[in-house]
């Protein structure tokens, strides 16, 4: 890999596209490397994406653990691992460039007029106190603000981001948490 | 303290967004059971609804309107009655269920059925719950009916809009709510709780007919078990993880939680 990112290195001129995840692929996404060319924006939104995520792998595991139905269950589990993998590459990307994985201070994208970000602490304690006849109601809502934010996140990297694999792992992002409220709309209402 | 933002929010370009779909700074909070006709967009029940589809979240309006779109331009399809949008069955006294993705101070919820408030909850400017649901009595209005459910914002001009379609006090169908009214005669043949996952919107639960050598070519949509195996691009995976598959949830380096490569 090192032999790939220095190639790499010699090749970016700052607009030159960013490498394919090479053929002599690796075997984890902890080895994917991100690459040289990035810009705020993508340090911005893995910031960002980490610590919501860490949040949301918080409430996945209680879905897993509390939620009766098995469709609920099995996609809290999903996502507990495929969220577990993508945090592991968030975090490793920001070390990459030298960046802090944490934020100051958790932000919303609706700071600017007062609105609390729809995920704190007190969402999540509130999973693990609610009856168990209405976990899977407020799970799912819950989780859907959640995903919603996570989308909106996804769209800001879209927008102005620069590293491909960034954008490309937003656009993941993006599909796979709309797909996400999808079930879980129709989880609610099935 | 708010004014200690590691991001400047003028920095995300919030403001003149390229956003093709209205920037998801106006997004906040939508009622997701009884689905509103958001909701119903949301989740691919109504179709070609527009950007409301992705954003259910964003029907946000100046305070005073009694539309279902708020008066917001973007969203006109919500007032479309020609949609037939379904209606669901419900008894008399209704849990109306939020998703919030920014919790700002609220003055109220107020719940409308054509026109008459049929109930307000005050909220004197307090941060919503962490879980928002308020269970209304709608004996009033039996019958077919639109809700009109509204969240008053505090700190702003504006406020949420969701028109919810219900069928009160109705009978035959299965709702979440109205599970004593049935008689018990039945019980036995019916099982409402353990609906197998309906597969989502695409879902064409393949039987395995096109069986490939290692499996069936991977779809979203589908549920699988673990232990099922599939193909994609040529290679067979098996899964590790039951789960409905979505988009960007197939075999790659990304989800190996959820498929291991044979």
């Amino acid at each position: 890999m090192a032999a790939v990112a220095l190639l790499f290195l010699v090749s970016a001129c700052g607009t030159s596209p960013a490498p394919e995840p090479t053929k002599s692929a690796p075997a984890a996404v902890a080895e994917v490397t991100a690459g040289s060319t990035f810009n705020d924006r993508d340090v911005m939104f893995l910031q960002m994406l980490v610590d919501h995520q860490q949040q949301g792998l918080d409430m996945a595991a209680i879905g897993a653990s509390r939620a009766q139905r098995t469709d609920v269950a099995d996609l809290a589990k999903a996502v507990q691992l495929t969220e577990t993998d993508e945090l592991t590459m968030m975090k490793n990307w920001l070390t990459e460039w030298g960046k802090p994985t944490t934020v100051d201070k958790r932000v919303s994208v609706h700071a600017d007029h007062g609105g609390l970000p729809g995920t704190t602490d007190a969402e999540i304690k509130s999973l693990k106190t609610v009856k168990d006849a209405e976990f899977e109601t407020a799970f799912l809502n819950l989780f859907l603000g959640h995903q919603h934010a996570a989308v909106e996140m996804a769209q800001l990297e879209l927008d102005k981001g620069a590293n491909e694999l960034t954008k490309q792992f937003a656009e993941r992002v993006k599909q796979s948490r709309a797909d996400q409220v999808q079930q879980m709309l129709k989880l609610l209402n099935g | 303290m708010r004014r200690k933002i590691a991001y400047p929010l003028a920095a995300l370009g919030m403001a003149g967004s390229t956003l093709v779909i209205a920037s998801p700074a106006l997004a906040h909070g939508y009622v997701s059971s009884p689905p509103s006709r958001q909701a119903q967009c949301a989740a691919g029940t109504v179709k070609d609804c527009g950007a409301i589809q992705f954003e259910p979240q964003s029907v946000e309006a100046p305070k005073g309107s009694k539309q279902c779109n708020g008066g917001n331009a973007s969203f006109t399809v919500l007032n479309d009655e020609s949609r037939s949008w379904p209606a669901t069955t419900v008894g008399t006294s209704v849990k109306f269920n939020w998703v919030l993705t920014a919790r700002h101070r609220t003055a109220s919820w107020v719940y409308y059925v054509d026109g008459v408030e049929a109930a307000t909850f005050n909220d004197n400017n307090a941060i919503p719950e962490a879980i928002v649901s308020h269970t209304v009595d709608l004996s009033r209005f039996p019958g077919k009916r639109t809700v009109l459910a509204v969240w008053n914002i505090g700190d702003t001009a504006n406020a949420f809009y969701n028109c919810v379609d219900l069928n009160i006090g109705g009978s035959g169908g299965s709702t979440p709510t109205t599970a004593p009214t049935t008689a018990p005669t039945t019980a036995p043949t019916t099982a409402p709780t353990t609906k197998p996952p309906t597969a989502a919107p695409t879902a064409t639960t393949v039987a395995p007919t096109t069986a490939a050598p290692g499996g069936s070519e991977w779809a979203p949509g589908v549920s699988y078990k673990t232990g099922d195996v599939v193909t994609y691009n040529g290679v067979s995976y098996k899964c590790r993880q039951g789960h409905t598959s979505i988009r960007s949830w197939e075999p790659s380096i990304f989800t190996l939680a959820l498929w291991l490569p044979l």
